[in-house]
């Protein structure tokens, strides 16, 4: 039928911007119709296709706490022209601030910042939760999760964390993360220059001390890797000690299953399998990056599980970040071309258990309570409600809906806001056409065929030739801390 | 036994398969290990499961059991899986891409009881599609009046094809007095070989199919029905009245795996003699394929392409480029 073999393509920027270092990543996402040709079209990313690989690159940051947002910006400028593109080329992708420096104080002001300069759609993404969903993606962990069905635990360290999130059969269980870094204790010429605050309190809970100035060698540098990789061994087991959580941030693992398999990923994971050229001296990074490596390497309970390695290393978190974070959406939609894109719509998701006639019933209540629950401030944060659960719907049905719909909206305290749904099945574009035919005086977005769930933020971007729109959902369903 | 007779227990039994179906029941804490999968999920919209049958005394009425025992999904995180457990999970993930009858099982060389019988249901409903009459009731409620082919009953209609394409003499007459003429769009229903594709779809895909078209300004024609008429009529239909696109809502021939599927063949500026490839047609449209109200919504707009490029079929993706 139309347009049925055509082929378009899409450029993707992942910028990960970590602890110790900051890379990027471009690639280009082959989009097609793979429907028959006498069905409704269905266009899906056929091909993913790495462009260009940055150099890693130290973080550069003004002090201990601000992040040096002119040299983040040169090094993104250079690395697109090394790749031949510039920023108005980018259609989607991912701005990730990870580890330490997420905790940096202009490190939201960063973020926003670059995800507005580096392309026309390139979304901003941070949580701990959050960097351990897309570096499992980009290790290959939730790919192997798929093809042996086993439960996969991904562990990516950097400098400043250690980020797990297990996957089953590219079902998220649960994620954790640890103060688990090479940059956690810094060197100077064999002299200590820095010790995080986490790991002096860890040295307090066993009586012991080490201060800046201490010889590198010093047995309690090793005592500290050491006892690392113990509470990692425990949190993977799911046996949390008292003693272990000094070393959590956030919440308790909170996967139930047994672990099958470890892919450990991120700059730590690199002294282990040595991707990268030229990256195999302490030296290079002057932190314990390297004792913690041994230290994992030595722990019996780490070692009493199968590892299995990464398809990347330290550009784990940068290649999920730019590959593996766009979703496109269903084909048949209806969106306001101008009011796109759109970033950070928080999603309220409202069931209706396949009767709408009771769904319908509980609808606006439950609305009305979703809008003051994200809107507290009465400013017009607009939501996303995404409706799942619809039974088979006839044409009066979908009318009764959109009706419902309007007026619910109109209890926004901005109600002029744009109206964005989610539908779970396949009726996004009657149901806006039906909006539209309604004379609804708001724009419409109305999109199908993606998976979301309560609590996540949404990021629509603009349509492509094939009438599609580009999504990247930021899962927070684990953000319960 | 007579034939009606048949079909009546025949019916009943699926039924109460069905019936069972939904009934989740917890397993006791002991039964986790049981090894019998019973094969639940499938994409058909009326596939039943394999059930076992009991053996009961002669005389005894009761066949099956009542109830059908079902994993709890949270089992799965209690056991270690082996490796038929593995070989389940595979089964039941192919099976879920297809409503084709794999993985069904069998009984000696001869399929289950209950596979035996869907299939029979099945085929029943299909034969059933064909020889149906849409009801009167859903043309009135639409406003559309009815035009005959030129096929003089279903066994006809069947053998000459040829006469299904073509209008007779007196529904002639009556569309070119009844219908706006040179409308931007006429749209024409028509059961073919599936009543039942048009009782249970055409009112949802024409509201929507109306509404997006409206929508888009695009004027519409009087919409009217052909009872037992073929694709191809539409190319009569261009040369009475003109207009600049023809959608015929047709019923499909039925298959076993849905009897009401219905299909929208369209082409711009259809008249005698158009070429097959100049019609484009968008099927599958039923409770188990494309839902009839989001078909409706996506025909508007895939009408208003064609006005634009002036072409449809090979003709459309030629212009396209």
């Amino acid at each position: 039928m139309n347009d049925s073999k055509k082929k378009e393509t899409i450029i993707s920027a992942g910028i990960d911007i970590g602890t110790s270092t900051t890379k990027l990543i471009i690639s280009r996402f082959t989009i097609m119709n793979t429907a028959e040709t006498t069905q409704v079209p269905r266009i899906e990313i056929v091909d993913k296709q790495v462009l260009y690989k940055s150099p890693i690159f130290r973080t550069p940051l003004l002090d201990s706490s601000t992040i040096n947002v002119a040299e983040v910006e040169k090094i993104v400028r250079s690395e697109y022209a090394h790749a031949g593109i510039t920023a108005s080329q980018v259609e989607t992708g991912a701005v990730i601030i990870t580890g330490e420096t997420a905790t940096k104080h202009n490190a939201r002001e960063v973020l926003h910042y670059l995800a507005n300069e580096a392309g026309d759609f390139l979304v901003a993404t941070a949580g701990p939760d959050l960097e351990g969903i897309i570096a499992a993606k980009g290790s290959g962990a939730y790919d192997y999760s798929h093809r042996t069905g086993k439960v996969i635990a991904n562990i990516d360290i950097g400098g400043g964390t250690a980020n797990i999130a297990v996957y089953k059969d590219r079902v998220l269980l649960g994620t954790c993360t640890m103060h688990i870094g090479g940059r956690l204790i810094e060197f100077h010429e064999q002299k200590i220059t820095s010790i995080s605050p986490t790991v002096q309190k860890l040295l307090a809970e066993n009586n012991r001390v080490l201060q800046i100035g201490d010889s590198s060698e010093s047995p309690n540098v090793n005592f500290v890797v050491r006892l690392m990789a113990e509470s990692l061994g425990r949190i993977v087991n799911n046996e949390v000690h008292e003693k272990d959580l000094v070393l959590l941030l956030g919440h308790l693992p909170n996967w139930t299953d047994k672990i099958d398999f470890l892919v450990f990923s991120g700059g730590i994971s690199e002294f282990i399998y040595k991707h990268e050229p030229g990256t195999d001296q302490r030296s290079d990074y002057d932190d314990i990056g390297k004792d913690l490596a041994v230290a994992l390497l030595k722990d019996e309970a780490l070692q009493s599980f199968t590892w299995l390695e990464p398809v990347e290393t330290v550009r784990a978190t940068v290649l999920g970040a730019g590959t593996q974070t766009t979703e496109i959406s269903g084909a048949t939609i209806q969106v306001a071309r101008n009011e796109l894109p759109l970033k950070n719509v928080p999603v309220y998701h409202y069931t209706f258990g396949m009767n709408l006639q009771n769904g319908l019933e509980n609808f606006e209540e439950a609305v009305k309570h979703a809008i003051n629950m994200y809107d507290v401030r009465r400013e017009g944060q607009n939501i996303a409600l995404y409706l799942s659960e619809l039974p088979y719907m006839k044409f009066r049905d979908i009318q009764k809906l959109a009706a419902a719909i309007i007026q619910v909206m109109e209890k926004r305290f901005d109600p002029n806001l744009p109206i964005v749904l989610v539908v779970q099945t396949d009726h996004a574009k009657v149901l806006g056409q039906t909006l539209l035919a309604m004379n609804v005086k708001q724009s419409v977005i109305c999109i199908d065929q993606i998976n979301v769930e309560q609590g996540d933020y949404l990021d629509i971007g603009r349509s492509l030739e094939s009438g599609v729109v580009p999504v990247v959902v930021k899962t927070l369903t684990f953000h319960s801390s | 036994m007579n034939e009606q007779l048949i079909e009546k227990i025949t019916k009943m039994v699926v039924e109460k398969l069905q019936s069972k179906n939904l009934k989740i029941v917890d397993l006791p804490k002991e039964n986790e290990q049981m090894a019998v999968t019973l094969f639940q999920e499938t994409a058909g919209e009326n596939r039943i499961p394999e059930e076992k049958v009991i053996p009961t005394p002669l005389g005894d009425v009761k066949f099956f059991k009542t109830t059908v025992e079902e994993k709890k999904p949270n089992n799965i995180l209690l056991r270690t899986p082996t490796k038929e457990d593995k070989n389940d999970d595979t089964l039941a993930e192919l099976r879920k891409k297809t409503p084709a009858r794999i993985a069904v099982g069998r009984a000696g060389s001869r399929p289950k009881t209950s596979t035996w019988l869907q299939f029979r249901f099945d085929h029943a409903a299909a034969v059933d599609a064909v020889y149906g009459e849409v009801p009167q009731e859903i043309l009135n409620r639409l406003g559309f009046f009815q035009v005959h082919s030129r096929v003089m009953d279903k066994e006809e209609y069947i053998r000459r094809p040829d006469l299904g394409r073509r209008l007779c003499d007196e529904s002639k007459k009556i569309v070119k007095d009844k219908c706006k003429h040179s409308p931007t769009v006429q749209i024409v229903a028509s059961n073919g070989l599936s009543a039942k594709a048009i009782e249970e779809n055409l009112e949802d895909v024409f509201l929507s199919l109306v509404q997006s078209l409206k929508n888009l300004s695009i004027d519409i024609g009087t919409t009217f029905y052909v009872d037992k008429g073929r694709v191809a009529l539409m190319d009569e239909i261009g040369e009475i009245l003109q207009p600049e696109v023809v959608i015929i809502l047709i019923g499909e021939r039925p298959g076993l795996v849905s009897a009401e599927s219905l299909s929208a063949y369209i082409c711009y500026k259809p008249r005698i003699g158009t070429i097959e490839a100049d019609r484009m047609v968008v099927s599958n449209i039923h409770k188990g394929g494309i839902p009839p109200v989001e078909a409706g919504a996506y025909l508007g707009t895939l009408i208003q392409k064609i006005l634009k490029y002036e072409a449809s079929g090979v003709s459309l993706v030629k212009k396209e480029g």
